[in-house]
């Protein structure tokens, strides 16, 4: 069966480009200094073409596993729809394509630290530490974290505290976002052999770490704020914001599960809430940013 | 040895690669579009950097009578 175009696009997980394209757009909005926008419209461009490279490989090496899942047997290549080759010829010739452009249009710095973030994540995450660690989130959160950084390089040409805090706060982020989702599908992810944290450190841990994480992003995400980098009201949304997070995670953190009958409500609620933290935390970013651009 | 396609099985390949012929011709021409707008900023900028006076080692341009022969 000849693949659709669908199926293609389909390999470089529409959704998680979703939140890819927006944060490297904050990184480049709020980043100091100006770019042309058809320079601009290039760079996320490519930071959106890596990621989806990026994850055309990770879904060619995890065709095996995407099978034997509820939430991923339907995906092209386990599917049957597409050949496992086409998709890793695809997703080298993305990741490729993408580095190069942004290479020659804007700049080699950023085309490293873009061809980084592809390798992080379609190996150092997902060949190496996914089925190794169940730390597999925490470190390969990094992958997540780099658009924002790409897209400040973008702009200025250099990577400054800044751009390595809003890359540390995706990083710190990643893990109750992902064990929160982890913690409602855990029996796919141990029916297939991945050790992610419920599955082998045990719920209760998972739910303490979940907390843990949650109360450090806090103090993280104020800390562009208290250095002088943010105005108000990127700190004064940053604030509300983490005491929201941290109070769905204290809910997630200190409860037990009541077995299969359980709907995992705040679990998923928490998950949702994660997406939505993160999209406006760094719409704050911008709209502080333009602010003081204009003398508020 | 697979099994010959019936026709039905066959139009339905044709129209996925079809469609799919169809989404590769629009990227390329987007490409096509984008390297040219790419281009045209980069020569600008370039155009732009060489009309401007060189700076001196303490970041001022050089007046005539210090740039001067």
């Amino acid at each position: 069966m000849a693949a659709d175009w669908r199926d293609f696009y389909a390999l470089t997980k529409p959704r998680v480009m979703t939140l890819v394209i927006f944060t490297g757009l904050c990184g480049l909005l709020a980043a100091p200094g100006h770019i042309n926008p058809v320079l601009g419209f290039a760079a996320i461009l490519c930071i959106a073409v890596g990621a989806g490279g990026a994850a055309a490989l990770n879904m060619w090496w995890e065709s095996d596993l995407d099978a034997g899942m509820k939430r991923t047997r339907h995906r092209p290549v386990p599917a049957g729809r597409m050949e496992p080759t086409s998709a890793r010829d695809f997703g080298f010739a993305l990741s490729g394509g993408a580095v190069m452009v942004m290479g020659l249009a804007i700049g080699w710095l950023a085309a490293v630290t873009l061809a980084f973030s592809i390798f992080y994540y379609a190996w150092i995450y997902t060949v190496w530490l996914k089925p190794r660690t169940p730390q597999n989130i925490v470190i390969g959160g990094g992958a997540g974290a780099f658009p924002p950084l790409i897209g400040w390089i973008a702009v200025s040409g250099h990577i400054t505290l800044m751009p390595v805090l809003l890359f540390l706060i995706i990083f710190v982020w990643t893990p109750p976002h992902f064990w929160a989702l982890a913690l409602f599908v855990q029996i796919d992810y141990a029916k297939v052999g991945i050790p992610m944290m419920p599955v082998v450190a045990g719920e209760r841990s998972t739910r303490r770490q979940i907390l843990a994480y949650a109360v450090l992003l806090l103090p993280l995400t104020l800390l562009p704020w208290w250095l002088g980098y943010t105005g108000r009201i990127y700190g004064v949304s940053a604030l509300a914001l983490g005491i929201v997070f941290v109070a769905l995670s204290v809910k997630v953190g200190l409860r037990h599960s009541r077995g299969n009958d359980d709907a995992m409500k705040p679990e998923k609620r928490l998950f949702g809430y994660s997406i939505l933290y993160l999209f406006v935390l760094f719409g704050m970013l911008v709209v502080d940013h333009v602010a003081s651009s204009y003398g508020a | 040895m697979s099994q010959p396609l019936t026709p039905s099985e066959l139009a339905a390949f044709r129209a996925r690669q079809r469609s799919r012929s169809r989404a590769l011709a629009l990227v390329l021409v987007a490409l096509v579009v984008l390297f040219f707008a790419i281009t045209l900023v980069k020569l600008k900028t370039e155009r732009a950097g060489a009309g401007r006076p060189a700076p001196t080692s303490t970041g001022l341009p050089l007046t005539g009578s210090q740039g001067g022969q």
